[in-house]
């Protein structure tokens, strides 16, 4: 049995004990499970939640890539999308659902609106999510294209490709 | 199958006064002056002090029959060009659904009282309308049952609309506070009893479990 996107083991005296099991690094192998299962919670305030709902649907279909079980708790998910505007009233709800999710965790910041604040340079928008909790990927775009989507994910899956489950990922937020 | 009966008449729109008349009928009881800056349409400005008496009018009278407010609109004239008088103006954009009229009553404001009264007893749609002008303008509208802010969080300080408010000055906020109040007083209104209200508000993220109120009357099923 072979497994497509599990790294090679580094060299080593190979001993011929079948085809009952394979060797690799841990962290490839844990990675590997994170990476391909991502399982987003999506923060939608706006309309690049239509987008995102158009992503996880059968023409974009982000099954294709593993992240297709959307979540609405925070506790059964591990990747937020933050699509569209959050204003400073909603920011305390933003950070403490992110706060209620386990670790591992990672967060798109889909749309001009939550990477930026969008054109909306006002009293009321928070500037941009990152403010408010860490951001792993940004996408831009006024809504993003489904593609812009599934372009994040596959960017996100090439950075928990270079984690490591020795690090602690939690920055102080 | 029932169907609600709704207060939306029967049968095609009637023609209704044209605004000339409109301000015939009005100015028989009222002193009301035209806005020569109105276009478009009718604006009335009127007296503060007579607006529950005019508002009532335009509700009731068969004629008139202005039965939708559509909106509570706050104005700062404040470097507005060529403007004199007041700073401030309310404006009450109301809508016949009897009649194919429309009609806007507007009541200066003066900026030490900043205070107009509250309309929300013959226009229940008022209620919130008015909330979001002393919100973004900090109108005052006396005998408001609960002025409190509407759009902007609890801990902002100022009335961003507010021409003299640097509109991109931010606020952030803490915490939120439990926004449960108008839910609270409906299930009082029907008879329910609020037992406990776990902690107290002051510090309290409104995403705790435990903060949210337990109904201990509201029975399974009940439609709230």
């Amino acid at each position: 049995m072979t497994y497509k996107n599990v790294p090679a083991a580094p060299a080593a005296p190979e001993i011929d004990l079948g085809s009952s099991f394979v060797t690799t690094r841990l962290d490839a192998v844990v990675n590997w499970g994170r990476r391909n299962s991502l399982w987003p919670f999506p923060f939608g305030t706006a309309c690049c939640a239509i987008e995102f709902m158009g992503v996880v649907s059968s023409v974009f279909d982000v099954s294709r890539f593993g992240a297709e079980l959307v979540r609405f708790s925070p506790r059964q998910a591990d990747l937020m999308i933050i699509a569209g505007t959050v204003t400073y009233k909603q920011a305390p709800v933003l950070r403490r659902i992110y706060e209620q999710m386990c670790e591992p965790r990672w967060v798109i910041a889909a749309g001009a609106c939550a990477s930026s604040g969008g054109f909306y340079d006002c009293y009321c928008t928070v500037p941009g999510v990152d403010e408010i909790i860490p951001v792993d990927i940004y996408i831009a775009g006024c809504p993003p294209r489904p593609e812009a989507f599934l372009e994040a994910i596959v960017q996100l899956q090439n950075k928990i490709d270079k984690e490591s489950i020795r690090e602690q990922k939690t920055v102080g937020i | 199958m029932m169907v609600k009966k709704s207060n939306v008449p029967d049968g095609p729109m009637l023609p209704g006064l044209s605004l000339d008349q409109i301000v015939t009928v009005l100015a028989e009881k009222f002193t009301v002056v035209r806005d020569a800056s109105d276009q478009w349409g009718l604006t009335l400005v009127a007296p503060a002090e007579k607006l529950r008496d005019i508002m009532r009018f335009l509700r009731d009278e068969p004629t008139l029959q202005f039965a939708m407010l559509l909106d509570v609109v706050g104005v700062d004239y404040l470097a507005y060009p060529g403007h004199r008088g007041e700073r401030y103006a309310v404006l009450y954009p109301m809508k016949s659904l009897t009649f194919r009229h429309r009609v806007t009553i507007k009541v200066t404001v003066d900026e030490d009282a900043c205070v107009v009264p509250s309309i929300h007893e013959l226009f229940r749609s008022a209620d919130w309308a008015e909330r979001e002008t002393w919100d973004q303008y900090g109108i005052i509208f006396a005998g408001h049952p609960n002025l409190k802010r509407l759009l902007n969080h609890h801990e902002f300080v100022g009335h961003p609309l507010r021409k003299d408010y640097p509109c991109q000055k931010r606020q952030k906020l803490s915490i939120n506070d439990q926004m449960l109040d108008q839910l609270e007083a409906r299930l009082r209104a029907r008879g329910y009893t609020i037992l406990d209200h776990g902690e107290s508000h002051a510090g309290t993220p409104i995403t705790d479990a435990s903060s949210v109120p337990s109904l201990g009357t509201v029975k399974a099923g009940d439609k709230l």
